[in-house]
């Protein structure tokens, strides 16, 4: 078989001469074929014969003949020239043909269809014009052995030869014309599928440098990063995220966050958290928290599929134990100093009045002025360490409020009988009132709300030269009661009002000596209303005095203020 | 017969300045600065009034005010606690007659202990 195979390779780059080429070889081998078995018939019947013809003699040497021809031809074609064996191989069928016969029936008789066989071949085997050639080889030939016998030339068959060379070529060039046109049609698919192969690998090289890009960013960011699905599961986690939380990145995607939680977080904020990834919308917010050992800060903010459909939650986590270790040291410091201060502060104050009430004899009146100044800005002193002292625990969330019920008249009583001897050093009138309908007991820490009145009623004084202070407790609605204080002071610039609440601001032309302070006071006033669950709002025109309004719920409960 | 009080309290300064205001109010002070020191002396005296630190060293001051109220002996004892602490004082209100939270003036002092002298009902007012 391989010899075989060998035998009819074709090495020619060329598909239309590599067709002629292997269709010349079938024929040949066919061709070889028949002479054989014409040489084994004739071997066998000369067997049977008595006597060896003359005749069969000519038949072994023109078919070995044949043969040999038929060998040389393949040799041509596969060493030289397709093209020249092809033509070769014709030549041989028509000079071949018109000895199989006696004359007269190859120039009128039946013979005369063998001609056919080469024109018809000649138009696949070499161009398709071949066939006219053939045929007009054919013709000569038919027209030499009839004027060699002495008869006429056979015009219809050489006609005939012609017809038939014509359908051939017709025939053959169609073929051809297809066999190009079904070439081309390959060779623009080829192109096609050798484009789109390429675009697709670029894309999908492209696609994935992006996705190994964005893994890339995703894992070198310092701060742990999950997303979550709408339903609270992670789907995505950085390996920061696994160092802070103290897992693997695959068994954060793994578990749900509330198994994540377990053992680390307490029970207020595994609430907070979980409350936070199931409301969508509600979460641009920030928390911090205590993670086992850590304390982490987290950021909460929704993932947008379009512009309103939220898809999930991308959570940022930053440790944060350091900083607020830092905090505490701090906020430890300033309170050992701030206790530290006051007990001094206080022996200071205790002296002074032991002097002013003469407990060791009168003073003259300068010396008495003196030690009044020494109570009054011992007092100041004081209170600004108890401002720092309470923005300090503010500021660790560690500020305490006890809830008990007290009486709204004792809170503006106490308040009053403080603030009256300030007001009227300053010639002012310092009034109160309790609206009727205000319950006689309110829930709440007596200590902090005092503060936050003497707070106000200070500042009010401080900014007023003329008029009244004005104290008001009442109900603003069912569930509410409002603490107000108003004076007929110089009134607070718009600028003024959005920056007033802000911890150690202070109005550039206020912050003169005489208004001295750290700026502290509304700042912790508005924390400590915060905290305890209530607003306050600043109603003020320049010129015109100005009204800080406290509004609280009216019941108020201990753990709410946790 | 002159009015006893016990200034209990850690601080020089404080303690004087307690003392001079009881004595203003007309009572004869004696000052003790150590807690240890309170409880023994509170075994075999009966002040009036005793003016109590919470913050002491060696015995807490919370721990003196129950000894004084399971003490039948020192039944009719006035107690002021003095603290700095608000929440402590809380705590420590249902046992004493007047909590005041420090820094305590010399005068409110004076002043709420000539109320104590003069009336017999428990205070209820704050610093």
């Amino acid at each position: 078989m391989k010899l075989i195979k060998g035998l009819f390779d074709i090495s020619s780059t060329d598909p239309d001469d590599a067709r002629r080429l292997k269709l010349l070889n079938v024929l040949l081998s066919g061709v070889a074929v028949i002479v054989m078995l014409g040489i084994l018939a004739i071997a066998i019947s000369s067997l049977f014969a008595s006597e060896v013809s003359s005749r069969s003699g000519v038949l072994y040497v023109s078919s070995f003949g044949t043969l040999a021809s038929i060998v040389i031809i393949f040799l041509i074609g596969r060493y030289w020239s397709g093209q020249l064996a092809s033509f070769l191989f014709l030549l041989l069928l028509t000079a071949v043909a018109p000895l199989t016969d006696q004359p007269q029936q190859v120039v009128n008789g039946r013979s005369l269809f063998v001609f056919t066989i080469p024109i018809l071949m000649a138009s696949v085997l070499l161009r398709p014009y071949a066939s006219f050639i053939v045929a007009s080889i054919s013709g000569l030939i038919v027209t030499v052995i009839a004027l060699s016998i002495h008869l006429a030339p056979n015009s219809p068959a050489i006609l005939g030869f012609f017809a038939i060379a014509l359908v051939s070529w017709l025939s053959a060039r169609s073929l051809e014309q297809a066999l190009v046109d079904v070439r081309t049609i390959n060779r623009e698919l080829d192109q096609r599928v050798i484009d789109r192969t390429r675009e697709l690998y670029d894309a999908l090289t492209r696609e994935h440098a992006e996705a190994s890009k964005n893994q890339a960013i995703l894992e070198s960011i310092a701060d742990g990063v999950i997303v979550f699905d709408s339903q609270g599961q992670a789907i995505v986690a950085n390996p920061a995220v696994g160092r802070l939380l103290d897992q693997t990145s695959d068994e954060i995607i793994r578990y749900r966050i509330e198994r994540l939680m377990d053992g680390k977080v307490t029970a207020a904020v595994r609430e907070q958290i979980v409350g936070l990834l199931q409301n969508e919308e509600a979460h641009h917010s920030n928390m911090r928290f205590e993670w086992g050992e850590k304390t982490l800060s987290a950021s909460f903010a929704p993932v947008y599929a379009d512009k309103n459909t939220p898809i999930g939650t991308v959570a940022v986590f930053r440790d944060f134990t350091r900083e607020a270790e830092v905090e505490r040291m701090k906020s430890d410091f300033v309170s050992m100093v701030s206790h530290e201060l006051r007990t001094p502060l206080n022996a200071i104050l205790g002296y002074a009045e032991i002097l002013l009430e003469a407990v060791y004899g009168s003073l003259a009146d300068r010396q008495r002025g003196v030690v009044a100044r020494i109570m009054t800005n011992t007092k100041r002193l004081l209170s600004l360490v108890n401002d720092l002292l309470d923005q300090a625990q503010i500021e660790v969330g560690r500020l305490a409020f006890t809830i008990t019920s007290f009486t709204p008249n004792e809170l503006v009583e106490g308040a009053h009988s403080l603030m009256l001897g300030v007001a009227q050093a300053k010639d002012l009138r310092l009034t109160y009132e309790v609206a009727e309908d205000v319950p006689p007991t309110l829930s709440g820490d007596p200590q902090r709300l005092h503060q936050i009145l003497v707070n106000l009623v200070n500042n009010a004084i401080k900014f007023t030269e003329h008029g009244t202070i004005h104290v008001r407790i009442y109900r603003p609605d069912a569930d509410h009661w409002a603490l107000a204080v108003s004076d007929t002071g110089a009134g607070i610039a718009p600028e003024a009002q959005l920056h007033i609440f802000e911890p150690f601001w202070q109005a550039e032309e206020t912050a003169t000596r005489s208004h001295a302070g750290v700026g502290l006071g509304l700042s912790i006033v508005k924390k400590l209303v915060d905290l305890m669950r209530g607003e306050i709002a600043l109603t003020s025109e320049l010129g015109h005095g100005s009204t800080f309004t406290i509004t609280l719920p009216l019941t108020l409960m201990q753990e709410e203020m946790k | 017969m002159t009015k006893t009080a016990l200034i209990i309290e850690d601080d020089d300064d404080l303690s004087t300045i307690f003392a001079e205001a009881v004595r203003a109010a007309g009572y004869e002070p004696e000052i003790i600065r150590d807690g240890e020191v309170a409880r023994a002396r509170l075994a075999n005296t009966q002040p009036d009034v005793v003016v109590l630190d919470l913050h002491l060293p060696h015995v807490a001051g919370t721990s003196l005010l129950s000894q004084i109220r399971a003490d039948p002996r020192l039944a009719g004892i006035r107690v002021v606690v003095a603290t700095a602490d608000p929440r402590m004082a809380e705590i420590t209100r249902p046992q004493a007659d007047i909590v005041l939270i420090k820094p305590i003036s010399f005068s409110l002092l004076r002043d709420l202990t000539v109320r104590l002298s003069t009336s017999g009902g428990k205070q209820t007012g704050s610093g």
